[in-house]
């Protein structure tokens, strides 16, 4: 273990780490734009400089590596006056919309502003680009609020394993782009949106977030993802019950920051009105069992008719206990009048595999057969 | 091939010449060639042939830059009998006075030789009567050649930079020769160390000790690169040296290839350099076709080779690190250091990255000793430096002095002084990175350390001389817009802190200025310079803090003109 000193306190760290990395894991607060633990180290926003003993000039803490005796002060007089014009730099280059913009509340470039103090730039406003990018339905590029931090660069690149985008031009020129600046929908972006959840201001935002509130207004529900059995923790933003976004937990042991397309952006379906919410049961069935009083017709299904069938034409609601007992009344009569190897059982890869592992217990030990197979292998 | 196979080549070079009457040289440098070179070297041969003259009477050789390029197309003629003498702006008509000149006119052995052929003759007889020849001859004499003490370029101007025997017979590849059979990498490294050479891409790092750095890495691949991406506005000294004597570089490259263990190396070279590029890569090829570069470097069980990179128009990629990743394939931007390269360069591996100046200075080091070079220049900056002189001066070029020259020296003597009736005002060392040294401090010595004092840097070796009749203002918005040009976007300070500095200074010079204003752009340009991620973006504000320093009046005046009356 190296042993190093921030803000005069004595911290051991493992060889390896760079002091950023040791000074927030140790609950020393630096600030930063373009730092995340899981990617390599940028050092491009300059606000995460540290004054080092026996250095001439503050040095950026997320590229300097630990070393033994290493002596750090993280706040002063001078970091505070360089950190705040850097800021002011970057306020120059950045519309002073936060009355109307939805990452307000969320935006890093926001609360640092706010942390320094600053209301406006000094300099001259002058913005680098006012490119707006709609080409996709998950997510707009609004190039204005960029602050060309390349975290959604490099994280595209170093985990998504995709490098749909990266930077164009050069200089106050430069921005994130595709190849040759085609669509979206034309890289080999795989719309994972996991750039759209590191970028810490406005230039990456979900379609569905459009006019739909702003941070403080949302609500957070964390969840399991039901699209694959890799259990990723999820957390929707709703409004009023409905869901605006979805994320990935921060602190999700399995996925950590990262989702897949599915996951972020197939929620649609939650809040559609043919969304299966109770167990429901045929009508000829119902009436059979006496569930129902009316007879159940066989719909005319020809091209010709008029009237678009309805799942309520052929179905009945009913409660799980009904339902689930039904199922086990009908699935008995099958093993004890047909024998257990008429009953087969296939389940499903969005189950985890605890889920996977009662199911074949079930039809092996409940049922009686070894019929039971996976979607997975079809 | 080996040593042996080698100096018999060089021999039979060196007859060769030795049989020639005369000689006239032309330099195709890209200075000559673009005053017309080109056609000046045919015409040249066109008339040597026409004379018809005898076998070994004379050769006409293409060759380096001879110095004075504000006066290109030179031509050198080396004649047994006398002084070379270097004539000045030859055109086609002076190029045949020349040859009517120095070549006797030998009789038409065919009567039926072509019309063309007898209309030069005709041409060369009347330019012998023709007057003037002698205002083109250039005083060898004069304080432009004197004072100037080649090493580096030493050969440049004498070689075909297109042929390897000529270089052979320079002496050339007997420093490697030399390494290969009696020094260990420990002792090269050594040695350039105890020289004193320290780099030559303008910081000033000393050569021995960086090599000293690669070579004790652990490593089973290292490189070497050589940085010829050269851009500071103005500065030619490295595409010089790659056009004029590739061979020199190469042999330089090759040495600290072998201090430092490497068996693979990269020139990069700026795509605006078409001829370096040309010329390195064949210097490579006839390297390597005999047995200079590739496996068993001349007979011993050293390998190496060596590839071109070519830059794509980046400043920036002069930078150490964007340069790893121009070479790499990737976005030409720098990265923090460290690791520093020679932990961590080409692909992660050990790697050497020296300017094109630098891997020119191996070759004398090795020839001449240690101890022979220490004695050149001044206390902590040993050696010599080449500078390429541009703006208002009356002689400018490609000059060599020793370090620890003093300014007035190179601009009064060498530079001869501003043309027309205008006054010295400043000499700009170091590019957009650098300063502008004002007249009172003329008699500084030029070394690392008394630019740095000024607030300048020694840099790569642009000096460009600015005279009364520029603003200095404007002066340093010409390369503030250059940086907001080059800046590659990576740090905010650079990325939007010059964009600032250019308003700032926009609004002054536009007469908009507020008194304030001054001390804002100084304490922006402090800013910009403490907290820039790379060289680029920390060395910037130079131009502006200097013009500041030393001509702050010229702001001011700017300013208070157009408060209102």
């Amino acid at each position: 273990m190296i042993t190093l000193t921030i803000d005069e306190k004595k911290i051991e760290a493992p060889p390896g780490t760079h002091v950023l990395q040791v000074a927030l894991a140790n609950g020393i607060e630096i600030p930063h734009l373009c730092y995340h633990p899981e990617l390599s180290v940028s050092g491009g926003c300059r606000l995460c400089i540290v004054e080092v003993e026996g250095y001439p000039e503050p040095v950026p803490s997320c590229g300097l590596a630990c070393t033994d005796g290493l002596v750090i002060t993280t706040h002063g007089e001078r970091l505070h006056e360089l950190r705040k014009n850097v800021l002011d730099l970057l306020i120059s280059d950045h519309p002073l919309d936060c009355l109307i913009c939805e990452k307000a509340g969320d935006c890093l470039l926001q609360q640092y502003a706010y942390e320094y103090g600053i209301k406006e730039t000094t300099y001259t406003p002058t913005i680098s680009s006012t490119l707006y990018q709609d080409d996709n339905p998950f997510f707009i590029r609004d190039h204005q609020y960029c602050i060309l931090c390349g975290l959604c660069v490099r994280i595209c690149d170093e985990i998504v394993g995709v490098h749909a985008i990266d930077f164009a031009k050069r200089g106050f020129e430069s921005n994130i782009a595709t190849p040759y600046d085609g669509p979206m929908i034309e890289s080999t972006c795989v719309f994972c949106g996991n750039c759209v959840q590191v970028c810490p201001t406005a230039a990456l935002m979900p379609v569905s977030r459009k006019n739909k509130g702003r941070e403080w207004e949302l609500d957070r529900k964390t969840t399991i993802c039901g699209y694959c059995g890799v259990g990723c923790q999820l957390e929707y933003a709703l409004k009023e019950g409905e869901i605006v976004y979805a994320q990935a937990s921060p602190d999700g042991p399995v996925n950590g920051e990262l989702l897949c397309t599915k996951g972020r952006y197939g929620w649609d379906f939650a809040h559609s009105p043919e969304r299966l919410t109770r167990p429901l049961i045929r009508r000829d069935l119902a009436y059979e069992l006496g569930l129902s009083s009316e007879a159940w017709e066989q719909p005319d299904t020809s091209p010709l008719a008029v009237k678009q069938p309805k799942i309520e034409d052929d179905f009945i609601a009913v409660d799980w206990e009904t339902a689930l007992d039904l199922v086990a009344s009908r699935l008995a009569a099958t093993v004890s009048e047909h024998g257990p190897d008429s009953v087969m059982g296939l389940s499903s890869a969005r189950c985890t595999n605890e889920e996977n592992y009662l199911f074949q217990k079930f039809i092996r030990v409940g049922i009686g057969t070894n019929n039971v197979d996976h979607c997975a292998r079809l | 091939m080996t040593l042996e196979k080698l100096e018999k080549m060089a021999q039979r070079e060196r007859e060769r010449q030795e049989k020639f009457e005369r000689r006239v040289f032309c330099c195709i440098s890209t200075a000559c060639l673009s005053a017309g070179a080109g056609r000046t070297i045919n015409a040249l041969q066109e008339a040597v042939d026409a004379c018809q003259c005898k076998e070994n009477d004379v050769e006409v050789v293409q060759t380096g830059c001879m110095g004075l390029c504000s006066r290109g197309p030179l031509v050198r003629v080396e004649d047994k009998s006398g002084e070379p003498i270097i004539y000045a702006d030859v055109d086609i008509d002076v190029s045949q006075q020349i040859i009517a000149k120095h070549v006797p006119m030998g009789k038409l052995k065919d009567e039926s030789v072509s019309e063309d052929v007898q209309e030069i003759r005709e041409k060369l007889k009347k330019a012998r009567r023709r007057k003037g020849l002698e205002q083109r001859i250039l005083d060898t004499n004069a304080p432009f050649f004197a004072k100037q003490e080649k090493i580096v370029l030493q050969n440049v101007g004498h070689v075909d930079p297109e042929k390897l025997e000529d270089y052979l017979a320079h002496g050339g590849y007997s420093a490697l020769g030399h390494v290969l059979q009696n020094m260990t990498p420990e002792e090269i490294c050594d040695e350039i160390l105890r020289s004193g050479l320290r780099g030559r891409g303008g910081a000033g790092f000393p050569t021995g000790m960086k090599w000293n750095f690669v070579r004790k890495e652990e490593s089973s691949t290292k490189y070497v690169v050589v940085n010829g991406d050269e851009g500071d506005p103005g500065a030619y000294m490295d595409r010089t040296m790659m056009e004029d004597n590739p061979h020199q570089v190469l042999e330089g490259m090759i040495i600290a290839a072998y201090a430092v263990g490497a068996s693979y190396g990269y020139f990069y070279i700026r795509g605006e350099y078409p001829i370096a590029v040309d010329r390195i890569r064949r210097a490579i090829r006839t390297a390597r076709r005999n047995g200079i570069l590739g496996k068993n470097v001349l007979g011993t069980d050293f390998n190496f080779n060596a590839a071109v990179r070519i830059g794509a128009g980046a400043f920036v990629c002069g930078e150490e690190t964007a340069l790893i990743h121009s070479v790499e394939g990737k976005r030409g931007m720098p990265r923090m250091r460290p690791p520093y390269p020679s932990t961590s360069g080409l692909w992660g591996k050990p790697t050497l990255i020296n300017n094109v100046e630098t891997m020119a200075n191996i070759p004398p080091i090795i020839n001449g000793g240690a101890d022979w070079y220490s004695r050149i220049g001044t206390e902590k900056s040993k050696g010599t430096k080449v500078f390429a002189l541009a703006g208002q001066l009356t002689n400018t070029g490609l000059i060599e002095v020793p370090m620890g020259i003093t300014l007035r020296e190179i601009i009064y003597d060498i530079g001869n002084d501003v043309p027309g009736d205008a006054e010295f005002k400043a000499a700009q060392t170091g590019g957009p990175s650098g300063g502008c040294i004002p007249a009172e401090h003329l008699d500084t010595p030029v070394d690392y350390e008394n630019l740095n004092k000024l607030g300048s840097i020694m840099g790569s070796g642009g000096l460009v001389i600015i005279d009364s009749t520029t603003s200095m203002p404007e002066f340093a918005h010409f390369f503030m817009d250059f940086c907001v040009d080059e800046s590659c976007g990576k740090c905010v300070p650079c990325r939007v802190g010059t964009v600032q500095i250019r308003t700032l200074l926009e609004k002054i010079i536009d007469g908009r200025g507020e008194p304030e204003d001054l001390n804002k752009l100084e304490a922006l340009c402090h800013i910009v310079k403490a907290t820039s991620l790379c060289g680029l973006g920390q060395s910037a504000p130079n131009p502006v803090l200097s013009t500041l320093r030393f001509f702050r009046e010229e702001y001011q005046t700017l300013i208070s003109s157009q408060e209102p009356t």
